[in-house]
Parts: C-alpha cells; structure tokens; sequence
C-alpha cells in the first residue's frame, strides 16, 4: 500500500522573545494508506504541533511532509481538500446547534444542498448525536461536545482524517464507541492520524505507533512489535517447594525464547519474547525435571514499558494528571 | 463564485451569532440612546445651541453619534477573534478550503448590517425628537459610515489574529481609541482646539466621516467635505482590507 502521510526530518521552533522553544526536532514517519496511526508522548511532546504543521495551520521550518500525495508546504490549499482536522480545542459553535454547526461545515467544503442534510443526518446517526444535535452546543456535555468535533472533521468524507486527543472527556463506553468508528473508517480506507493520552487506546486502535518525547521519535512500529521488541513480556513463577528455586531457574534458562532469569523473593522471573509461546515449553521443561509450580504470571507490558525502556521515565509521570487517567 | 458563496455562509454564521446573543443586542441598540440621552440636554446648554430647541441640537449631535457607532462598532469582530482563536474555531475554518477574504468579510458584513439597524433605530428616536433628516444625505452617510466601520473591523481583526491575546489586543484597541475619538470631534468639536490638534485631526480617518456627516445630514450632497470622506476612506478601506487579507492568508495561530 502507499504512504499516505511521508514525513520527512520535519522540525518547529517557536520563538518569544528571548526564549525558543524547539517544539518538533527532526521528526520522521511513513503512514500506509487506510491505517490508523498514533502519535503518543507527554504533555509537550510535540504532537499537536507535528499535526498543525501537517494540517497546514504552521508553517514548516524544516523538513518535508506529504499528506494524500500533496506536499503541504507547497499545495496547503489542495491539503486542505483531502484532509479533515478536529483539534484538541474542538472548535465548534457555541451559540448554534449541532446540526447547524455540521450543515456549515459540510457547505464550507463545497457541498451541495441537496447532498448536504442526508450526510449530515448519516453523522448524527453514526456518532450517536440525536439526543441533542438539535440543541445548541453551548449546553453539550464535555463528551457530546467531542463527539460533534468528530463528526466535524468528517463530514466532507476526507482521505485522510487528524484527530487530535479525540477521546480526551469521553467516558468508557463512548471512547469504545468512537474506537469502532474509527476502525471502521480505517476499514473504508481513510487513513487516520490520532494523538491520545490513552495507552490502551493507541494499543487497542493503532495499527502502528510513533512515541514522540521532547520533539523527537523515541520508539515506532505496530504496538505489537514495539511491546516484545524493546522491553519482551515478563513471566513470574512461584514453586511447591522453595528449595527448588534455583533448579527451575536453571531449567528454564534453556528453553528457547527466554532471555534473562533472576530469583526475586520467592519468584523466578524471566523476561520472555512473546509470552504465550513460551509458557508452554517453560512449563513443559519444568515438569520434565519434576519441579511443582504454584502460580505463574504473564505480565503484557506496556507502551508505558517502552516509553520507560527508552527515555528513562514513565510516560504516566511525564504525562501528568491526564496520562494518569490513561493509566487506570 | 465560491467568494460569495462563502461569504454568505459565514455572514449568516456571524449574523445568527449576533441575534443569538440578547445581551449584545441589548447593549448595541441602547448605547447610541444612551449618548443621545445624556448628551443632548448638555449641548442644548452650549453658546451657540442654546434656547433653539431639541431639533436643533440633535441636527447637531446625532451625525456625530452615527459615526461614532461607525467606528465603535469595527471593534466588535476584532473580540470575536480572539474569543475564536481560542475556542478552536479560527482553526476549524482554516483547514478547509474556505476563502480567506470570506473569513473577514463573513462576519464584517454581519456586523454592519447590525450597526446599519442601530443606525436607523437611532434616526428614528431622533425623528421623534425634532432631528431633522434628509434621506438623500442619510443614504451616502450610510456609505461612508459602512466604509469605516469595514475598515475599523479588518483592523481590529487582523489586529486580533496577530496579537492573539486580550490583552494586547485590548491595548491596542485602547490605546487608539482616545485619540482618534478626540481628534475627530465627535464628542468636542474640533475647532475648540488649538491648531496643531486640528491639524494632527487630518491623520485621522474618523475626522473625514464626522465632518462630511455634518453636512450630509443637513442635506449638503456635494459638499467638499463630503468628496475629501470618499477620497480618504475608500482608498484606506482598500488598504486596510488588503492588509488583512494578507495576515489571514499567512499561516498564523
Ligand atoms: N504557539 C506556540 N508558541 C510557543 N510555544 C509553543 C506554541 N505551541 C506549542 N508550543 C510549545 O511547543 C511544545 C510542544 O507543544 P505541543 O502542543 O505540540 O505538545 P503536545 O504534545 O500536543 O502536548 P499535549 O499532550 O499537552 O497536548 C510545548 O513545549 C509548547 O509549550
Ligand atoms: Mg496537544
């Protein structure tokens, strides 16, 4: 499949004053087409800087970015036609309704009128805005409101669609919701640009990853990869008899797929590439040597391992009060 | 084609906006009263008014008042700016593919027809004082006034999306207020100061539109003052405008 975003050693500094701020330090990533990609990292990071330069809405103080096949520092207006942007401030109009606000928009990008209602009873319809699409917006709740964000950015059926923090104020049950809307975008062939907070979210919904921290990529690839190839998986085991701690130890270093093996406590720890492949041979092997095991545990990591393996800190704790959240 | 197109769309937009705010509303249409109120029974105290009755000081007066509206009333979209830059919504618009020119025009030709109802609320109440109006004069000061309120707002409007602050938005906006009130003689005439202010009142835009509606409003068509206004404004207006197309079009936060 085509890149459908290419970005190249792309860079921003904002200057005030006497103090510059280095924003974005020479970012670079490729997005397949019909893909779902984040862009996770911490308060700061970078992202929504990295995506205001993609959406043309700054200009680009180095490096290059195609987005749909259309250089944005060059062609910004034919950008504009194939994108869609819903920004972390939302945007929408206070003082009309939701439905007036998604008419605008769709009339904005061109629309006739006669197409214009039925795409717009279709949004309503997909994000669930009924109840109060004919209210003004200005009494939304915090997740009614995001949600009418979205719904903005699609009305013009855009090749490739930025969402900023889209599910930031949305409660479980409608971040699941939107999670499936956004699939099934991805499905139909929009390519989708998301930055979130949430780590389940960019595992559960990205096809792949870039962890940005300071303006810079610190990790990439499918959250999959990312997770066994940095940090592996971490299996603990505890046995019958204590004694024999040392033998499994020794057992299961040989088993293939482990790659290091300590005694914490009362536990044998092993860091292991992908878990459920090695469970069975390590269980297998210690059988094998008449070791009884007790209990085992898989430990998935994180993104939050990742981040950690890489910059030294947990992205919960750069991340601040909202990382936080992500972390229940 | 697609201009006009997007600037009746963002005209409506900004035109529901405005009616959707009562308290807006409310204060628009009762601070020209207000002035009027207030300031005529103290002009009617002045040397030269004095003892010629409400008509005659509202003849005056009331031409002043329309083109201080003018000029109060550019002021306006340059807060609504502000308020949208931070709501997300000036960036919303710039993402798609809607003309720049749109973006300004959209909401300055929704304020202006506000200020064009004011103004006829405002003659209205000044009829029914003894103003007396001519609907000639009326309808060219009502071109003049239209050219610097537009003016006034692609300013304050570029003005806003540079600064993208209140506070220095609001210092700017102060702080060219006083003067340009002052030296046009809408509250004081001008011809009280000595003559280095009424030559500095030259520079000033507003000072063409008070003096040509002086005599617009008493019929005078053709009055020189009246082609000095259009001479100065309408080429300024284009300046102003130009000028702010070009902020809106440069990628700016
Ligand atoms: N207009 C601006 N002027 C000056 N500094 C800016 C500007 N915009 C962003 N920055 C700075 O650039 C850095 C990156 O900001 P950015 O908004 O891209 O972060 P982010 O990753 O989106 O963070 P968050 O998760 O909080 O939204 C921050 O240090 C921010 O303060
Ligand atoms: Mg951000």
């Amino acid at each position: 499949m085509t890149a459908a975003i290419e970005v190249d050693g792309l860079r921003k500094s904002f200057r005030s004053r006497a103090v510059t701020v280095e924003a974005v330090r020479g970012i670079t990533f490729a997005v397949p087409g019909g893909t779902v990609f984040g862009l996770l990292g911490p308060n700061g990071a970078g992202k929504t800087t990295t995506l205001r330069m993609l959406t043309t809405l700054l200009p680009i103080d180095g490096g290059t970015a195609t987005v749909a096949g259309v250089d944005v520092a060059r062609q910004p207006a034919t950008v504009r036609q194939r994108i869609g942007y819903v920004s972390q401030a939302g945007g929408a109009d206070d003082l009309a309704t939701g439905r007036e606000n998604l008419r605008l928009q769709g009339a904005l990008y061109g629309a006739a009128r006669g197409q214009l209602e039925g795409r717009v009873a279709e949004l309503v319809e997909r994000l669930d805005l009924s109840p109060f699409a004919d209210r003004r917006v200005r009494t939304y709740s915090g997740g009614q409101r995001r949600r009418l964000d979205v719904a903005l950015g699609l009305v013009h059926r855009p090749q490739v669609l930025f969402l900023d923090e889209p599910t930031t104020g949305l409660d479980p049950q409608n971040r699941a919701h939107l999670w499936e809307h956004v699939r099934s975008l991805a499905d139909d062939g929009t390519t989708v640009v998301l930055t979130t907070h949430y780590l389940e979210e960019a595992d559960a919904l990205c096809d792949q990853v870039v962890i940005v921290d300071h303006g810079q990529v610190v990790a990439e690839g499918t959250p999959e990869a990312l997770k066994r190839e940095v940090v592996g998986e971490s299996l603990s085991l505890t046995v019958r008899d204590p004694g024999r701690l040392d033998d499994a130890l020794g057992a299961v270093q040989a088993v293939d797929g482990v790659l290091d093996g300590t005694i914490d406590g009362a536990e044998v720890r092993l860091r292991v590439g992908d878990g459920s492949a090695v469970l069975p041979a390590v269980l297998g092997m210690l059988q094998a040597r008449g070791v009884d095991v007790e209990s085992v545990n898989l430990a998935r990591p994180s993104l939050d391992d990742v981040f950690l393996a890489r910059t030294g800190r947990s992205l919960r704790d750069a991340g601040g009060p909202r990382a936080e959240v992500a972390g229940e | 084609m697609k201009l006009t197109r997007d600037v009746g769309l963002l005209f409506w937009r900004s035109e529901l906006q405005l009616l959707r705010n009562p308290v807006w509303l409310l204060v628009g249409a009762s601070t020209p009263l207000l002035y009027l109120a207030l300031f005529t029974p103290l002009l009617g105290e002045l040397p030269g008014l004095h003892g010629r009755g409400t008509g005659a000081v509202l003849d005056e007066f009331l031409p002043g008042i329309l083109s201080l509206l003018a000029f109060s009333s550019g002021a306006g979209p340059g807060f609504n700016v502000i308020f949208e830059l931070q709501s997300g919504v000036i960036e919303r618009f710039r993402v798609t593919p809607t003309s720049r020119l749109a973006l300004l025009a959209g909401p300055i030709l929704a304020s202006m027809v506000a200020m064009f109802v004011f103004d006829a609320i405002l003659v209205a109440v000044g009829i029914a004082f003894g103003f007396h109006a001519h609907p000639a004069g009326m309808a060219v000061l009502a071109v003049l006034a239209g050219l610097l309120m537009a003016m006034v707002a692609a300013f304050s409007m570029a003005t806003a999306l540079t600064t993208k602050e209140i506070s220095g938005f609001a210092a700017v906006i102060n702080g060219l207020n006083l003067p340009v009130l002052l030296l046009a003689g809408v509250l004081l005439p001008i011809a009280l100061g000595p003559s280095w202010i009424r030559a500095l009142a030259h520079v000033d835009p507003l000072y063409y539109l008070v003096v040509a509606s002086r005599s617009l409003a008493t019929g005078g068509l053709a009055s020189s003052a009246t082609w000095e206004a259009f001479a100065v404004l309408v080429p300024l207006c284009g300046l102003t405008l130009a000028w702010a197309t070009r902020v809106y079009r440069r990628a700016v936060a």
